[in-house]
């Protein structure tokens, strides 16, 4: 049986069962006539564990399992005394704890943080004949930003491709625009918007067999020689935070990325040799 | 980081504002209602019924004991923070635009548009006295001189009223008087945000110039000026770092015929100092309307067009962050 596992920080006030929403209940009666065994809650330690049971997509009874970590936070006390007061107005009704039709826990989204370089290229050209292809700078830059939000499938990356020449391309001079139908990366013909994704995966890396101990710190640390990282991401243990002993690191330029593979695979590092070749591009979307 | 979307208006958000302590967080719409919200996990604690109409402005005094609504609905309330009683109402002849407490939480101001005939004009009233006393202090702001004002704060020590024009003039209220200190036109249009730093120090303002700039509170003073590539909606200044959020889009008129990946709805993050764009947050689906910091500085909230607010907690990247120079 497939099983879900959502850690949610602030489920301490998500706790108290006394009283289902009505959104629970409408559940409820859509998948009646079922015997699904009663949800089972359990506190061991600051964990507390609720099974639940239900039908997914494919009408299949399904056990859902949710860990939540109990947070004990302390506040000054007039924040305490108001975290007891009694709901008013449009929440008069609602039980304690988050109501799921007005709070929605939302997806993931990462800061996206922009290098230093970007900004001079797009403030360098203050020439007004240049404005135009500024702008259109622009947008590749932002798009750039884009990562893995609107990934092409059907523009896989071709994998021949000389690493010099794109990396020429993204690190071209400043006052040069290349249409993006002359880019490297974009000259599987056709698309409008050629492959953005592939362009990040063609200077990201993957670096397997570093320690338990390894932080993103130590990674940027490690790779910064090789050239201007755009983005560094460590596989994490949900609960300890420890690393699980692999990285995903996007280079800004191909080059760079290639320069870091020679250079650091077969390093040893704490204890331990690493591995470092070409991430695979992402089959998941 | 995970944000909290909070989904308790039916229309645009006009306005979000944390209390002092920073567990609540209240929310405004072009909806009659407001809400006031636990930052801790995004429960709705409840809302303020009583409105007809768009609710401007909002805000909450220093225990958090009353808050103030501004209406469009030709109406500005008083309403207790805890049971969402209303306390009083203040008819005006004009939809009220902007609202505050003064630091005190003694005194209110509001500020009402230039609408059917009437001048914009500005109030004050001291709260203690009986809900329909005279108001301490009422002026009509002069139109031949500069237009409405979209939004006003207290400046220190109840001296003046900082309130930012239609037209991008910032002025300077004597609050015994209602006379003219001095103004400022830095911005070339409409200032549609003002925010004050943790120190009452600075003075960010967010315009539809595509600028945000930056204040010192007391002189009107330029000290720095931050540009982007759309319309400013909203600025809010970090407690702890030398960061500064925009929060901005395209009009709301330009958006059905724009693609939402384009859509410029990010927030955005610039250095205080060096005026340069360091990182962005997306997720709200329509022009960012409302920004606000919270006291601790480790989240942020934001309100948009689409009507969600949306809470975010800061990663450790945030603060591991370090700007390259």
């Amino acid at each position: 049986m497939p099983s879900e596992d959502k850690p949610i920080a602030w489920a301490a006030y998500a706790a108290e069962n006394e009283k289902t929403s009505w959104a629970d209940q409408v559940e409820e009666e859509e998948t009646g006539g079922m015997d699904f065994p009663p949800s089972s809650e359990k506190v061991i330690g600051d964990i507390k564990t609720v099974i639940d049971y239900k039908l997914n997509k494919d009408d299949k009874k399904v056990k859902v399992i949710r860990k939540y970590k109990l947070e004990v936070k302390k506040t000054s006390k007039s924040v305490a005394r108001r975290k007891l007061l009694k709901k008013f107005g449009l929440s008069k009704d609602d039980p304690s704890g988050p109501n799921k039709a007005t709070t929605i826990i939302s997806e993931e989204v990462m800061m996206q943080f922009m290098s230093n370089k970007e900004e001079e290229l797009l403030q360098d050209q203050d020439d007004p004949t240049l404005s135009k292809f500024k702008h259109q700078l622009q947008y590749y830059m932002f798009f750039k930003n884009f990562k893995g939000t609107a990934r092409d499938p059907s523009t896989e990356e071709p994998k021949k491709e000389e690493p010099e020449e794109n990396a020429g391309a993204q690190s071209g001079a400043p006052g040069k625009y290349i249409p993006p139908s002359l880019r490297a990366g974009g000259s599987a013909a056709g698309s409008s918007m050629p492959s953005r994704g592939n362009r990040d995966e063609q200077a990201t890396i993957r670096v397997t067999n570093l320690s338990e101990e390894t932080k993103e710190p130590d990674l940027q640390e490690l790779f910064k020689p090789f050239g201007p990282i755009q983005r560094i991401y460590l596989a994490k243990d949900k609960h300890t935070q420890q690393s699980k002993g692999f990285a995903f690191i996007n280079f800004h330029n191909r080059e760079d990325a290639a320069k870091a593979i020679k250079s650091v695979c077969g390093f040893g590092y704490d204890h331990l040799i690493l591995n470092v070749e070409w991430a695979k591009p992402s089959t998941t979307n | 980081m995970r944000p909290l979307m909070l989904q308790g208006h039916e229309r645009a958000i006009t306005q979000i504002k944390y209390n002092r302590e920073g567990d609540l967080l209240f929310s405004v719409a072009k909806d009659a209602t407001p809400n006031v919200w636990y930052t801790i996990n995004g429960e709705r604690l409840g809302s303020y019924g009583g409105h007809r109409g768009t609710v401007w402005a909002i805000d909450c005094n220093w225990d958090s004991t009353k808050v103030l609504t501004g209406s469009a609905d030709l109406s500005s309330k008083l309403w207790d923070c805890e049971t969402g009683v209303c306390l009083n109402t203040w008819e005006t002849k004009s939809s009220v635009r902007s609202c505050n407490f003064s630091y005190c939480g003694n005194m209110i101001n509001f500020t009402t548009d230039r609408q059917m005939k009437h001048e914009p004009r500005i109030s004050v009233y001291d709260i203690r006295e009986p809900g329909d006393s005279e108001p301490a202090l009422s002026f009509v702001v002069d139109t031949k001189e500069m237009s409405k004002p979209m939004c006003s704060l207290w400046g220190a020590l109840n001296e003046y009223l900082i309130t930012g024009h239609d037209d991008g003039t910032l002025a300077h209220w004597d609050l015994k008087t209602g006379e003219l200190l001095h103004s400022v036109r830095d911005h070339t249009h409409l200032i549609k945000d003002m925010q004050l730093s943790s120190d009452q120090m600075t003075l960010l303002t967010a315009s539809k110039d595509k600028t945000a700039k930056l204040y010192e509170a007391a002189t009107l003073n330029l000290l720095k000026n931050y540009k982007t590539d759309r319309p400013v909606n909203s600025a809010a200044m970090s407690p702890i770092r030398d960061h500064v959020i925009l929060g901005g889009g395209q009009e709301a008129m330009e958006v059905t015929t724009t693609i939402t990946k384009a859509g410029k709805f990010d927030a955005r993050f610039f250095h205080l100092v060096f005026e340069q764009e360091f990182g962005r947050v997306k997720g709200h689906f329509g022009p960012i309307n409302s920004v606000a910091f919270h006291p601790n500085g480790k989240s942020y909230s934001s309100g948009g067009e689409d009507g969600f607010v949306r809470m975010h907690e800061f990663d450790q990247a945030y603060f591991d962050f370090q700007l390259e120079c």
